[in-house]
């Protein structure tokens, strides 16, 4: 288990959204993804651009059995600023390269705070 | 017997060589009417691969020297056996000459007479003719739905190996949905498929381009590897690999020291615009290296430890094949592999072994149909 810091007001980081913060000098993105709170560091794998700086969305998806494109996990991915690498919000997944995983930390909300476990 | 000489010790097939089919070559095996239209041009004034009506060269307005190398032919089973056991040559794979810009036709149904008229001139002349002459079937890209039909048709022949793509002077690249009845066929039929492309000036793309450059120096040193790098790219937007898992495929003529640019050029831009190729399981590189490749016109590296570099760039050692290109001008010897600082299990796969997988033939050139063995989709 690790340390638990108050990182914000759940009111400040409404339905959709995502917010910046620092603890103990590491910067990390809080996201509402439908409800519910999920947290990753700041700093993407690539060139360590500012990741969670990025923009919010869905992706592309295409059916293998009927060739069809489809736009999918609407507000659950967040893209890098830099160069548009995407990972998957909720478990930090690189889409492109399934090997690479960012590490996640646990956001528990209580009586409206968010507390995030580093 | 085939003489090895020097090479005793290395089982030698040859990934692409041509045979000069003519005019009359074809006629008894063309359909009406385009047979009469073989016969109109029997007795045109001719060069080397620049036939009006047959081998459209579009090379017409640049100065002809004489000298220069010599234009070689090959016009018989015999001869080419013959040439090829003179180069330690144990099993090659054929190609055509003046239909090697097949592609540049503008009528479909003549272009598609003319790839019927060589597949059946191939299967009843040349392939499997003598010892180890194996044959690609001719696709038009013309016509898919007929190039597929030559390929159920011929499937089982003994002499074929697989199917013959052209790109020199192509007008839309292999990878658009209209040639999907090829790869379907070539995937069921467990043939595999090779890219070939050649030097014209029509005005395909990245074929009219050339007209950028005023010297064949120039025109002839990128033109093949550019066009199979477009196809390639084509290939790879469109997830033909993805699509036809079970499809080999090889790109021939291009050389190979591209192949290592593609594959880092495509994964960079993979990171930036994954989501415009979400077909694409792995990044770009997988399929690459996942490709066949022929090696002539090998690089002849200064330091001839550089040729073995760029092969392990793209992890080649299983997917590199010799191929001579005989009789061309550029044609390489197998000794160019034998004196490269390839190790010496690399140079028996790449003169050898890969091409055997590849073929799926073994070293009598019989077929070994592992496909319809494990039953994949038939
Ligand atoms: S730094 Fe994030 S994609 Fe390059």
């Amino acid at each position: 288990m690790g340390r638990i810091f108050d990182v914000a007001a759940a009111q400040d980081i409404p339905l959709g959204t995502h917010k910046i913060v620092t603890v103990k000098g590491r910067t990390i993105g809080i996201f509402n993804i439908k409800g519910s709170y999920h947290a990753l560091p700041n700093i993407c794998p690539h060139q360590i651009g500012p990741l969670c700086e990025g923009k919010v969305s869905g992706t592309l998806y295409r059916d293998k059995k009927t060739w069809e494109l489809h736009w999918t996990e609407e507000g659950e991915i967040v893209t890098c600023p830099w160069h548009g690498l995407e990972f998957r919000v909720q478990t930090g997944e690189c889409l492109a390269y399934k090997q690479v995983k960012l590490r996640t930390y646990n956001v528990t909300q209580i009586d409206g705070r968010l507390l995030l476990e580093i | 017997m085939i003489k090895k000489g020097q090479y005793e010790d290395f089982f030698i097939v040859d990934a692409d060589v041509h045979i000069n089919e003519t005019p009359e070559d074809l006629i008894p095996y063309c359909d009406l009417p385009w047979r009469k239209a073989l016969e109109a041009i029997v007795n045109v004034p001719r060069r080397y691969l620049n036939i009006p009506g047959f081998a459209p060269q579009f090379s017409g307005n640049r100065p002809f020297w004489p000298g220069g190398f010599d234009k070689k032919t090959v016009n018989t089973p015999d001869q080419l056996r013959e040439e090829l056991t003179e180069l330690g040559i144990d099993i090659a794979i054929i190609f055509p000459d003046n239909l090697l810009l097949i592609a540049t036709f503008p009528q479909r149904e003549y272009a598609a007479a003319l790839a019927r008229a060589y597949n059946a001139y191939l299967v009843d002349q040349w392939a499997d003719k003598r010892e180890g002459l194996k044959g690609l079937l001719l696709a038009a890209p013309q016509d898919p739905v007929d190039a597929a039909r030559e390929i159920n048709k011929y499937k089982d022949e003994e002499g074929i190996v697989g199917v013959y793509l052209p790109c020199g002077g192509l007008h839309t690249l292999w990878g658009h949905e209209m040639y999907n009845p090829i790869f379907e066929a070539a995937e069921a039929a467990g043939l595999p498929v090779i890219f070939h492309s050649v030097l014209t000036l029509n005005t395909a793309f990245p074929f009219n381009g050339l007209e950028q450059f005023e010297t064949e120096f120039a025109r002839h040193a990128l033109a093949h590897s550019m066009s199979l790098m477009f196809n390639m790219l084509r290939l790879i937007e469109t997830g033909v690999p993805v699509r036809y898992p079970n499809l080999k495929m090889c790109f021939i003529e291009g050389g190979i020291s591209w192949v290592p640019y593609m594959s880092m050029r495509l994964d960079k831009e993979y990171m930036e615009r994954r989501r415009y190729v979400q077909h694409l399981e792995k990044p770009p590189s997988h399929y690459i290296k996942n490709f066949y490749y022929g090696t002539q016109p090998i690089e002849e590296p200064e330091n001839p430890g550089d040729l073995a570099k760029v092969i392990e760039l793209y992890e080649g050692e299983n997917t590199t094949m010799f191929a001579s290109d005989w009789p061309h001008h550029d044609f390489d010897h197998p000794r160019a592999i034998l004196n490269s600082g390839l190790s010496k299990e690399v140079k028996r796969k790449i003169l050898g072994e890969n091409a055997l997988a590849f073929f799926d033939i073994d070293r009598q050139g019989k077929r070994m149909r592992s496909h319809d063995k494990k039953g994949i989709l038939s």
